[in-house]
């Protein structure tokens, strides 16, 4: 019997984000050929895109690879924080065309999306202004599945940057579903030309999830993204009842991914199922619980943040 | 506002295809049916009973539950397991199954999956990468690709139950296997919640996709309901079910509620060390509702498969 060799580095080197796509010898036999052809090269709409992501100082990507970690949840404590201690103005995007759970957090469930002159209005959150755009506020009802494909979830992220009236902005955070695929490619390719800041990865403590974190970092590298940190979230629960931290999720992987890799460790949440109950009903968690572990671990998170993108 | 299917007449010509980027390919592509689906049909036909494991929310533990129902069905020596991970982006499979770094294998036959048992098998883009940490950065349609091999090409024999663990989501991995397995006579969907609205509201945009492609509901199961404090053992709901969690969700959506497992941090720690958690930790109260859900799924399938027995056996009289 031969062993199988399907994946061998070059193939894995699929050129769908460069000039190539769809060109080059790798892309003989693959069922996205034609696509690639037709899709890659340049795009008119890029210089829109440009104009309107240019009038925001930093672009900051929530990534991950693995699901479940609490990108969304990140993305919503970490976009408060950088309003309301570092006084910025911030807008948040949520790639996550399948499972939006950012109107949810942010507390803008059911408002419509209103088209203005200068393009589609963001909504806007009661919990520190922070603007908000999400395939959820499009939808009839909770219940309605968005069943798109690729090209046409990429369609949809390509509008959210170009059509939306973000205004000028401190930050964009820019919230993603799980994976490397079809949305990360994207987004990248939509920003290449306005230089993001880079990604925040988010994992959990266990091996699994960390795993898989290191596929997100070579991701990264391969896509020209720089990696600002880790933050490692739930990595300790409180019992509400004897104060003692638990470990729910257990594992030392960060630690040794975040040496391994040479990636700073931006900062570690807590689970505080005070801060869960807020985000289940879209309250400000840094408003309502201040002394919260998980409010404080943010906090420095976000300070953090601060520091590296005006260094560098 | 729907995707009518790249495969379907409707393809490029539907009026939710306006504005698609894939518009043109799907109107100039040939249309008919894909011979490869026969090739599936016929694969899958020796297997008895195929179950696939979504959820729409990334991280509720579709993949552990997945892993434990596995290793569940293989305890009974005399049925044959296999599972296919089509997770292509982040499989994790592998390293819960504790067969990382195996090799997959080429015969006349097709693929040979990786034996983690005797009776028990899997299938991982996993084993087909040179590095661990490799990322696989692949559109849609190559996924598309992958999964057809996966699907057409793995040489299960003839096994009692194949599980498809898939990731989270309603695209391109989602309308492949339903697409693909279209004629297998696919026994159900098992669909894995956490109790918090957050998880609730992309499950039940899984469950519509499920209805939508035709593919029946065995049912819902709520992980993560509750955590046991090692030290004073009170329960804390980690995840709150502020909106009544899986079991209202179930009622509301007209699904059956298959069962609730606890968070017992053990769990967490076999799936980092490949090992069985029913196995390791027997005692807990995790490994007896998982025994619980497990022996629901299992009368589904049996009485699914005296349904379909008696249904022909009346056809044969008639």
């Amino acid at each position: 019997m031969d062993s199988l060799e399907i994946l061998d580095e070059k193939l894995t080197e699929c050129p769908a984000n460069s000039e190539d796509a769809g060109r080059s010898s790798v892309c003989e036999g693959c069922p996205g050929q034609t696509l690639c052809r037709m899709q890659g090269g340049a795009d008119p709409d890029q210089e829109i895109i440009d104009v309107r992501m240019g009038a925001i100082k930093h672009k900051v990507l929530i990534l991950s690879g693995k699901g479940g970690v609490g990108k969304s949840t990140v993305a919503y404590l970490l976009s408060l924080a950088l309003a309301r201690c570092q006084s910025s103005k911030v807008g948040v995007v949520d790639l996550d065309i399948c499972g939006p759970s950012i109107p949810k957090l942010f507390n803008v469930e059911n408002q419509p999306i209103v088209q203005s002159p200068y393009g589609w209005k963001p909504l806007v959150s009661p919990n520190e202004d922070v603007k908000v755009m999400s395939v959820g506020s499009m939808l009839d009802s909770d219940t309605t599945s968005v069943i798109f494909r690729g090209p046409r979830k990429t369609g949809l992220i390509k509008r959210f940057l170009k059509d939306t009236f973000w205004g000028k902005l401190d930050f964009l955070i820019c919230d993603t579903p799980p994976g490397t695929s079809d949305e990360h490619m994207a987004i990248v390719k939509l920003l290449k030309n306005v230089k993001p800041d880079g990604a925040i990865l988010v994992t959990t403590p266990q091996e699994v999830a960390v795993a898989t974190i290191k596929k997100e970092i070579s991701f990264c590298r391969k896509m020209g993204v720089a990696v600002l940190g880790l933050v490692e979230n739930m990595s300790g629960l409180v019992c509400p009842c004897c104060k003692e931290t638990s470990e729910v999720f257990p594992g030392r992987g960060v630690v040794s991914l975040a040496e391994s890799h040479n990636i700073p460790i931006l900062g570690s949440l807590p689970m505080d199922p005070k801060v869960t109950e807020c985000c289940e009903n879209g309250r400000n968690p840094l408003e309502n619980y201040p002394e919260s572990p998980t409010v404080q671990g943010i906090m420095e998170i976000s300070s953090r943040l601060i520091g590296l993108v005006n260094n560098g | 506002m729907n995707c009518p299917g790249t495969g379907s007449d409707q393809a490029g010509k539907s009026t939710a295809c306006q504005g698609c980027p894939n518009q043109n390919v799907c109107a100039t592509k040939p249309k008919g049916p894909d011979p490869d689906v026969g090739d599936i049909t016929e694969k899958m036909s020796k297997i008895k009973h195929k179950l696939i494991i979504l959820s729409g929310k990334g991280g509720v533990g579709k993949s552990t539950f997945t892993a434990h129902l596995a290793h569940g069905l293989s305890s009974d020596n005399d049925k044959q397991i296999g599972v296919l991970d089509v997770d292509i982006c982040g499989p994790s499979l592998p390293k819960i199954f504790g067969v990382e770094g195996e090799q997959v294998h080429q015969s006349g036959s097709g693929w040979s999956p990786v034996y983690v048992d005797d009776n028990l098998s899997l299938m991982s883009v996993g084993f087909l990468l040179s590095k661990a940490d490799e990322a696989v950065i692949w559109r849609g349609p190559k996924k598309n690709g992958m999964i057809k091999q996966f699907l057409r090409d793995v040489d299960w024999g003839e096994i009692d139950y194949l599980l498809i663990d898939t990731p989270p989501g309603t695209s391109d991995e989602h309308l492949s296997i339903a697409q693909y397995l279209k004629e297998s006579d696919v026994d159900g969907a098992i669909v894995i919640t956490t109790p918090q609205e957050v998880a609730l509201l992309d499950v039940r945009k899984e469950i519509t996709f499920c209805r939508k492609v035709d593919l029946p509901i065995i049912g819902v199961v709520e992980n993560m309901s509750s955590f046991v404090c090692p030290k004073c053992k009170v329960s804390t709901q980690i995840f709150p079910a502020s909106t009544g969690g899986g079991q209202k969700m179930a009622e509301d959506m007209n699904v059956p509620f298959l069962g609730s497992l606890p968070l017992d941090p053990r769990i967490g720690k076999c799936c980092d060390e490949g090992k069985s958690f029913l196995t390791e930790v027997p005692d807990s109260p995790a490994t007896q509702a998982y025994k619980q859900i497990m022996s629901k799924i299992v009368e589904y399938c049996t009485k699914r498969n005296e349904n379909r027995e008696s249904d022909s056996g009346e056809m044969k009289t008639n």
